[in-house]
């Protein structure tokens, strides 16, 4: 597909990262009808060179997203020359992309590095010693987007999307080689065997974009809640795991007062570490505070590790926060493994989380606890580092994309339309997933049915 | 008449295959002085391999030629034995006709009508060299020493390129069987710089049918009531033949296997590529071990002979291994060879050294056309054929060249793809690569290449005048169907709205149609105007994405550009532009590996390059 210079376009311009406000562009011919549909402003549009407070809702479930500053500025007199919209919401990196993906979701397309530009110019609003300039910027930036792009191809979300591809490709085949080899034995499709084929792909894609909700989890950074009663090492498994000294130290209970909070990273991924204060009933109102405070960062950590101390008998406490965090613990860490072990395997109950054992002090099994801890991040699926947001959303739209495709493939499947109509939206599908994976073409379809068919005269 | 030339010519047409006829007679009803070289005027428009034209994809080819003038649809339609709409089971898009041919008589008639082109001249004689002046054509040279001057020629030359024929461990030079190659030719092309390679094709041997069982095989009918290829024929009439089905079995392909170091495909005397989707028989005994039979289909080469086409079984093995090959099937026990399959190779010279025109990058003036491209089938080449005949004409009169879009015609898509991609294996159409399939149908080639065909001086005053008058008839139907309403449920619906059910057809309506509109539709026209009613959706929907490519790829690249000076891209787009020089940004894209970005950044070289001039 050639580059299309006439759709509309989409992006975040606000630099990355959390600011007070953000702002969205897009620009197009269809950029005022794509706000309106998300503004769901009925009968009360936008107005050239207007700035309204507008609710941005989901198209979808109808869910309001953000409240935003939208401003509007009608083709010729616009940065690009064709018809803008600037939307200014929250900036926190969760509103922007949820917008993002309602703007997308709405026919707008996300833009690629200095596409905005590009259109300024072939609509002649910039002058040739500008556009000079631009070139350079796209030139360079195209050798970084064809990095990015390899990277994408050789990445996790390519690697996951294959054998998905595989199958429709498949399905492409056997439908295609049904059509233009109907002279030559070729077996052709029933329904049913269309739909077996083609349910798995949907299911499979329907997984995948549930999985960009943790994907995103990743790219933004994800917090970690180390839990446990007073003095079971919680201090010292945090240091070991972020191997250095930040967090106090000290055998006495209840020395971590207030929650600490430290950025680090866990195989790529940018974790926030928080390392609590014990939980238990206390009447020292200083430590009651760090108790409460506690209770209210697990309550927003997207994971939580629960210590206990093998060196010594169950308490009661340990009990109470077992029976309290087991369902929500994404492992459950034994410490001090170096000392003589007094606690009984069966005192655990059924948890199904694992369960590792370690020493912070001597490191020893911290490693495992590492690997555990990936594992559970699904390390696989870690985006890479820098423009990762943009990459994912990019991603995901192309996800939606095949998705919104194949649906109406079933549709006309269960409609019982002729196979070129179902074949229109399966290779719709297979486009978009092409972008995500590599070309396949239609010589490789043809390569597939002359493997798989003996095919000719 | 030119210093030193024995004849001067407007366009000279070398080789009178499928393309060639088509080329010659383009450029004749052009006004064009055209004279068209073959080594032999007796066998003009041979069918060398398959008596059959058409087939699923290859049926809208011969449609759009006819659509647009071409003769190839009115004489197959004059000569066929069988016709068959294949896929009409499917939908609408994918129907297609094939008509067995009578060999004899298609060439005879084609002759005729040849004959019958005031402009055009047929001309037997060896073509040895082409000849130019400052890169431009001005003639060819004959075997004899004659030159004769043209202004533009186009070749078309099939397999005779330093064709060689392998039938077991002989190997002959051969153009076709028993007929000489063009040996001086092809080191003629190769001496102006193309790029060339070889290609490999092959063809099953021919039984007398009087020593063949037709009892013991099924009977293949045609259709009771034959659908002509072109639009300008009324009906069929002469009779109809059947063909026949047989079935190789685990005997066959044991002879195969233990005579395998005997097949010049496997004992390494080929090194060509040959066509994946007309694999050799023995091709599909070692693929496809585990079939238990293959079919062959027994379809007559004419009325007027017993010799029988042995379509499915192409092979090069030494003539006694076909031998006992053939006898090994059921009704054929007792067979005679009338001549044996063979595999030929052959130059071609790389596609990507044309324009989209068929004019060759290289020397202006010269075309090429068919087999000589890297394709296969006489579809394909005869749509080349037409292309390349009315661009010669084009170029002569100093007129922009025709090029046909992906979502006008398979002709686009297949000449696109050749000029594009290029081919390392004999290139043959199928529906699958049509983008727009739903637009490219059998019944709309007239409406999507006829006004063109019209334009070009391609078609005559009487046959535009039915053209038109049919577009009015389907313009009343859609209007009536607009207006009759069908009670549906407790309420009525417009007929249109009726019809985008699927299943409701339109043959439950024509009792309400009026009288004379009713006698007046053809089925196809009917079945015409209720396909596009049915597929309005998704037709829109691809008009719409048709006219979104079209205008952000229409740009044209000048021919000079220097891709090397950009530095955004990456060698290997450099490498692929410099080579190809696509014409528009839209076939920049279409080649493998230019990426999106890529094209941006020509985007921006290209408005900056336009600013400063």
């Amino acid at each position: 597909m050639p580059t299309l210079i006439d759709d509309t376009i989409a992006a975040i311009a606000t630099p990355k990262g959390k600011s007070g406000i953000g702002v969205i562009r897009l620009s197009g011919g269809d950029a005022r009808r794509i706000v309106e549909a998300v503004c769901g402003c009925r009968g009360n549009g936008l107005r050239d060179r207007t700035t309204r407070l507008r609710s941005i809702r989901c198209p979808k479930t109808g869910e309001v997203l953000d409240q935003a500053m939208v401003t509007y500025f009608r083709a010729p007199r616009s940065f690009t020359a064709e018809d803008v919209v600037e939307i200014g919401c929250h900036g926190s990196p969760v509103v922007l992309e949820a917008v993002m993906a309602a703007l997308l979701e709405a026919g707008a397309r996300m833009a690629t590095p200095g596409e905005f530009t590009l259109r300024a110019f072939l609509r002649g609003r910039i002058d040739l010693v500008q556009a000079e300039a631009i070139r350079d910027l796209i030139e360079a930036k195209t050798l970084f987007q064809a990095r990015v792009a390899r990277q994408q191809a050789e990445g996790s979300l390519s690697r996951r999307v294959k054998p998905i591809k595989e199958l429709l490709v498949r399905l492409i085949s056997l439908l295609e080689a049904g059509i233009d080899f109907a002279d030559d034995d070729v077996p052709v499709l029933a329904e049913e065997a269309i739909r077996d084929q083609l349910q798995p792909v949907i299911a499979a894609l329907q997984e995948l974009e549930v999985g960009f909700g943790r994907g995103r989890l990743l790219s933004g950074g994800i917090t970690v809640a180390v839990v446990g009663r007073t003095n079971v090492g919680k201090s010292t498994l945090f240091n070991t795991l972020l191997r250095q000294e930040r967090a106090i130290v000290n055998e006495r209970p209840g020395t971590t007062r207030d929650v600490v909070a430290e950025d680090a990273h866990l195989g790529g991924i940018p974790v926030r570490w928080l390392d609590t204060a014990g939980i238990r009933s206390s009447t020292d109102p200083v430590e009651r505070i760090g108790i409460d405070k506690t209770r209210e960062v697990l309550a927003d950590a997207d994971r939580l590790l629960l210590v206990l101390d093998g060196s010594a008998e169950h308490t009661e406490e340990d009990r109470r926060l077992l029976e309290e965090l087991k369902q929500q613990a994404c492992c459950l860490v034994i410490n001090k493994i170096d000392l003589p072990q007094r606690l009984s395997g069966e005192r655990l109950g059924d948890i199904e989380a694992p369960v590792v054992r370690v020493s912070a002090l001597t490191g020893e099994g911290v490693e495992s606890l590492r690997q555990v801890l990936l594992e559970d991040l699904g390390q696989g699926e870690a985006v890479e580092q820098g423009g990762s947001l943009v990459t994912n959303l990019r991603q995901q739209e192309r996800i939606g994309e095949a998705l919104r495709a194949l649906r109406r493939a079933a549709g006309a499947v269960e409609q019982g339309l002729p196979h070129e109509v179902i074949l229109l939206d399966l290779h719709a599908g297979l486009r978009a997933l092409n972008q995500l994976t590599g070309e396949t073409g239609i010589e490789d379809i043809l390569g597939r049915i002359f493997q798989t068919f003996c095919v000719g005269k | 008449m030119g210093s030193g030339t024995f004849q001067d010519h407007d366009v000279v047409v070398i080789g009178g295959g499928h393309a060639g006829v088509e080329a010659a007679v383009a450029a004749a009803r052009m006004g064009l002085d055209t004279a068209l070289y073959t080594m032999n005027a007796d066998l003009i428009a041979q069918m060398s391999c398959n008596p059959a034209i058409g087939g699923i994809a290859k049926g809208h080819l011969v449609r759009e030629l006819d659509a647009m003038g071409g003769v190839m649809g009115e004489v197959i339609d004059r000569t066929g034995i069988q016709f068959r709409m294949l896929n009409r089971s499917r939908g609408p898009a994918v129907w297609s006709p094939r008509a067995q041919a009578d060999k004899q008589r298609y060439r005879v008639a084609m002759r005729r009508l040849l004959e019958g082109e005031a402009r055009l001249g047929i001309k037997q004689a060896e073509v040895v060299e082409i000849v130019r002046e400052n890169g431009r054509v001005c003639g060819v040279e004959l075997a004899d020493g004659r030159r004769v001057g043209a202004r533009a020629v186009v070749l078309t030359t099939g397999t005779f390129l330093n064709g060689l024929i392998h039938i077991g461990e002989r190997k002959s030079a051969a153009g076709r069987s028993g007929e000489s190659p063009s040996v001086p030719l092809a080191e003629s092309i190769k001496g102006m710089g193309f790029s060339w390679g070889r290609m490999k094709t092959g063809t099953p041997p021919r039984l007398d049918g009087r020593t063949i069982d037709f009892g013991l095989a099924e009977e293949q009918k045609g259709d009771k009531d034959p659908t002509p290829f072109s639009f300008r024929t009324n009906r069929i009439d002469q009779p109809q033949v059947s063909c026949f089905i047989a079935y190789s079995n685990q005997r066959t392909h044991q002879v195969v296997r233990d005579n395998l170091n005997r097949s010049p495909l496997y004992s390494g005397r080929i090194q060509s590529i040959g066509p994946r989707y007309c694999p050799s028989f023995e091709d599909k005994v070692v693929k496809f071990p585990e079939r238990p039979r293959h079919q062959i289909f027994l379809e007559p080469e004419g009325l007027g002979t017993n010799e029988i086409y042995i379509n499915g079984l192409s092979t090069s093995m030494p003539p006694d291994v076909q031998m006992e090959m053939v006898r090994s099937i059921r009704g054929l026990e007792q067979a005679e060879l009338i001549r044996p399959g063979y595999a030929i190779e052959y130059d071609y010279v790389d596609p990507r050294e044309l324009f989209p025109s068929l004019q060759t990058k290289r020397v202006a003036g010269l075309f090429h056309a068919g087999q000589i491209n890297g394709t296969t089938g006489y579809e394909e080449a005869a749509c080349q054929g037409l292309m390349a005949g009315i661009n010669a004409a084009r170029w002569v009169k100093g007129e922009d060249p025709v090029v046909l879009g992906r979502d006008e015609a398979y002709i686009g898509i297949l000449i696109d793809d050749l000029v594009t991609k290029g081919t390392d294996e004999p290139y043959r159409m199928f529906t699958s690569r049509a983008e727009f399939r739903l637009q490219l149908r059998i019944d709309n080639a007239d409406r999507r290449l006829t006004p063109l065909g019209g334009e070009l001086g391609l078609i005559g005053r009487r046959d535009l005048e039915n053209y038109e008058a049919k577009q009015q008839r389907m313009q009343k139907l859609r209007a009536v169907l607009m207006e009759l309403r069908i009670p549906v449920g407790s309420g009525r619906i417009s007929a249109r709205e009726a019809l985008k059910r699927t299943e409701f057809r339109i043959g439950q309506l024509l009792s309400e149609l009026p009288g004379t509109l009713r006698q007046e539709l053809s089925a196809e026209e009917l079945r015409s105007v209720e396909t596009e009613i049915k597929y309005e959706g998704y037709l829109r929907q691809q008009k719409a994405d048709i006219e979104k490519i079209r205008r952000s790829s229409a740009r044209a690249l000048p021919a000079d550009f220097e891709y090397g000076n950009i530095a955004g891209l990456s060698r290997e787009i450099v490498e692929k532009l410099s080579r190809i020089r696509p014409v528009t940004i839209g076939q920049a894209s279409r080649i493998p590996g230019v990426t999106p970005a890529a094209l941006a950044i020509i985007h921006v070289h290209l408005e900056i390059d336009r600013r400063k001039r």
